[in-house]
């Protein structure tokens, strides 16, 4: 088994599909800040990201307007940027959606 | 809305955070204040989130766990960096800003290189118009049908009286150029919208 390889191809698999999961975790409508988002990943899918990589993946989204931020005032005066899904994204996660499940029944047929 | 800083009991700690937050600030100062801030103030609630979340123990450790999970700045940054200022640089068309993205974007493909040559090719508008200064007679734009066509610099080639743009010339020069640079900066947001 060559390791090394594999270390290589989780990695980009986590890469590649970050963004679907951001926008999986989003797609319910809740607002999250980007320490929760984080957590709240690791709550669900048990997937280690590097949390670095997430601030500007946040942007791209954000630039592809599938997401929206706002700054949130907290009492201890360091306030949250809360992201939330916007249409575009709830429609665009339902694309993605269709696609991972075809290309799941394709890997499924392909490994048996 | 401006960076509040976290404050740390531990002087250690304090020295940890505030270099990281420097760190930050030497990666982003390329970019426009807002999003300068923005991205300072991100990082700095993800830290002081992060540890809101692990009151007790030492506040050297959990500062450096903190900010060995979140990455070094010089490597996290560097994306946002770029593909923010180049969304500045094609927003607002300015020099300054564009030269700036395209250096921070070099690595990220052939064609940002090609960008860099088109906005090079610019300065050879600048270079003739510094040339008819010193040399008005054998610089111009010399034309006689089916016999010559130059722009630029004939050393001794052309007859100074094909030269058809005279005092005209040098501002002829600078619409050129200007108009040059808008249709490769819009090239350059074209580009960006595809990649997107």
């Amino acid at each position: 088994m060559n390791e090394d390889f594999i270390h290589k191809w989780i990695s980009q698999v986590k890469k590649g599909t970050l963004s679907f999961i951001v926008l999986n975790v989003l797609k319910s409508g809740k607002a999250y800040y980007g320490y929760d988002l984080i957590n709240e990943i690791k709550k669900i899918t048990e997937i280690e990201i590097a949390e670095g990589t997430l601030y500007p993946l946040m942007n791209r989204l954000k630039d592809e307007k599938l997401i929206i931020s706002e700054w949130v005032e907290q009492e201890s005066g360091i306030p949250r940027k809360y992201y939330s899904i916007t249409h575009e994204g709830k429609n665009t996660v339902t694309k993605m959606e269709e696609y991972w499940h075809n290309l799941n029944q394709s890997i499924l047929k392909i490994t048996k | 809305m401006k960076l509040k800083e976290i404050p740390f009991k531990d002087q250690s700690a304090e020295r940890i955070y505030q270099d990281y937050l420097y760190r930050i600030r030497k990666q982003v100062k390329g970019l426009n204040q807002q999003n300068q801030d923005e991205i300072l103030m991100e990082l700095n609630s993800h830290i002081y989130e992060n540890l809101q979340e692990h009151p007790a123990g030492n506040e050297v450790e959990k500062l450096l766990n903190i900010l060995e999970k979140l990455g070094r700045p010089e490597e996290i940054l560097k994306p946002l960096v770029a593909d923010k200022k180049l969304a500045e640089a094609t927003r607002t068309f300015n020099p300054i800003h564009v030269f700036k993205a395209l250096l921070l974007n070099l690595t990220n493909g052939i064609s940002y290189i090609i960008f860099f040559i088109l906005y090079l090719f610019l300065f050879g508008f600048v270079f003739l118009i510094c040339a008819k200064i010193w040399n008005p007679s054998q610089v111009g734009f010399f034309y006689k049908p089916g016999e010559v066509f130059i722009i630029g610099l004939s050393k001794g080639l052309v007859n100074p009286a094909d030269e058809i743009l005279g005092n005209w010339f040098i501002p002829v020069m600078i619409i050129v150029a200007i108009a040059l640079y808008f249709m490769i900066t819009l090239l350059l947001k074209l580009k960006r919208t595809i990649n997107k």
